[in-house]
């Protein structure tokens, strides 16, 4: 597992830090208008109404703004866990660990492109 | 004459014929207020403690000698200054490396790290004599100029969570001095330094703590490389499988 | 950092930083890794959201009503802090990593590229925040 990791570096470090970008920029929005918007019923029902979120979410920027903020930060955050745990001390479980955080991220990758080829479908 | 303050300096000792583990000894000396941290260690070894043993050689922030841990950080003790600290002053040798005896560490791990990244400038064939001078303009030079600055004082390796918990990791001085090379227009082994680059304990070890540039008294911003030397290395693999690498640099 | 051979020497072990990890610049970097937690989980949560809106029209709403759960607004107000913190702190280290020049365009001064970055997360949260909330367009 180690010797493939290292021999992935550097796809997983590009997914990781365009991660780190995109999530950075597009999660805070995502957050605040739907997740608190929507849950303290700031943001009107129509707004994030379900014909809308769907055609905004199949039209062609759309779709690529959803598939960026929702594949992309699964690397960032799997990357910086599994660093976080070598910085506690924890190289010698790194192997597993990190097919731990790299593997949610491929798997949540695969569901996301799903996701979106559901909705287009 | 400036006045005299009275300091308690707290000094990490450690004899490796009697001692098991390192202890702390205190003395209490009066300095002179525009003192710097190395100047009291040599008062008290002159004049306190002669079996006090520490590194120092130009005690002008170029040899890189004398770097220690003051108060907890890693510090050149030439350049830092008594103006800076309370009365009392905790000196340690530098953290992430074996002690040799009191502030002295041992350097071996670290030199080894540095012959890893082949700090050298690495040609196909050598310029002949009859093809004149290479020429780099002022823009090519100043590419890796600030990498270049390091006097290996090794305060980076001392303040890095990597070295600490990745005993493979090469760290930061040493793949700063690579970059450097590999920026260098003059240089041909940018390939092969990548392949070391890419290994065990290579650039992608680092998780951008960013220490070592907080640290460093020269400002050569290692981090800064090693990112840099990231994303040069995911370059250099991808484009590996199109392009053929060809022939050998030395 | 030990040597790959034997010391000529007995040595003491190296011991870690002395502020590692709960002092001095450390913890900052610290959580900087640990909202990774963040960025995972709320991508996690949007991709549910958008598998939903595939489900129908009941499916986004159920999805929609479990968002004013009040675990809900409590995980994403931190997350909101959490990961609006991780950007300004990504965005004020971002110029050290640049190079002096990419080809023609010098780097600019770092307090320049700073300012410029967070700019843009700060343009990029108003503008999405009002396009998404349907205020514009």
């Amino acid at each position: 597992m180690k010797t493939l990791m290292l021999k992935l570096e550097p796809v997983i470090w590009m997914l990781f830090s365009s991660g780190m970008m995109i999530g950075a920029l597009l999660l805070p929005v995502f957050i605040l208008v739907v997740a608190l918007g929507g849950g303290f019923g700031v943001v009107g029902g129509e707004a994030l109404g379900f014909d809308r979120m769907v055609a905004l979410a199949t039209h062609p920027i759309g779709t690529l703004i959803v598939l960026a903020a929702m594949a992309l930060p699964l690397w960032g955050g799997a990357h910086h866990l599994r660093h976080l745990w070598i910085d506690l001390g924890g190289l010698k479980t790194d192997g597993l660990v990190g097919f731990l955080c790299y593997g949610t991220a491929l798997a949540g990758s695969i569901v996301a492109i799903l996701a979106v080829v559901r909705l287009h479908s | 004459m400036s006045q005299k303050l009275k300091k308690t300096f707290i000094v990490t000792r450690f004899d490796p014929d009697k001692d098991e583990v390192p202890k702390t000894q205190t003395y209490e000396i009066e300095v002179e207020p525009d003192w710097k941290i190395l100047d009291a260690l040599n008062h008290i070894k002159d004049t306190v403690d002669p079996t006090l043993s520490h590194r120092w050689s130009c005690r002008m922030a170029v040899c890189g000698s004398c770097g220690m841990t003051v108060n907890g950080e890693p510090k050149l003790t030439c350049k830092d200054p008594m103006s800076d600290y309370g009365d009392t002053i905790e000196v340690a040798p530098l953290a992430n490396f074996p002690v040799v005896r009191d502030l002295v560490v041992e350097l071996e791990g670290f030199m080894e790290r540095f012959q890893e990244v082949k700090p050298w400038i690495m040609v196909a064939k050598e310029r002949a004599v009859e093809e004149g001078t290479t020429q780099q303009s002022p823009d090519e030079l100043a590419d890796f100029k600030q990498f270049s600055m390091c006097i290996n004082c090794m305060l980076c390796y001392a303040a890095c969570p990597v070295v600490s918990n990745e005993p493979d990791f090469i760290g930061p001085a040493a793949l700063a001095l690579g970059h450097r090379y590999n920026q260098d227009s003059r240089d041909e082994g940018a390939h092969v330094r990548n392949e070391i680059f890419r290994g065990e304990g290579g650039v992608f070890s680092c998780s951008f703590a960013n220490e070592c540039s907080e640290v460093c008294p020269k400002s050569v911003n290692p981090s800064g490389a090693i990112q840099q030397a990231k994303l040069g290395n995911v370059i250099d693999w991808a484009t590996s499988f199109v392009v053929k690498r060809g022939g050998d640099v030395s | 950092m030990k040597p790959g051979g034997p010391m000529p020497t007995r040595t003491a072990d190296p011991r870690p930083p002395d502020k590692y990890p709960g002092r001095g610049r450390y913890p900052s970097y610290l959580a900087f890794g640990a909202s990774g937690a963040f960025l995972m989980i709320s991508a996690l949560l949007l991709i549910r959201g958008v598998w939903a809106l595939g489900d129908g029209g009941a499916a986004w709403d159920a999805y929609r009503g479990a968002l004013g759960h009040p675990i809900s607004l409590v995980y994403h107000g931190v997350a909101f802090i959490g990961l609006t913190w991780f950007a300004l702190r990504l965005f004020r280290l971002f110029p050290a990593t640049q190079p002096y020049r990419m080809g023609p365009i010098k780097r600019p001064a770092d307090a320049v590229l700073v300012a410029g970055l967070y700019g843009v997360f700060f343009t990029v949260l108003a503008v999405g925040t009002l396009f998404l909330g349907g205020a514009l367009l």
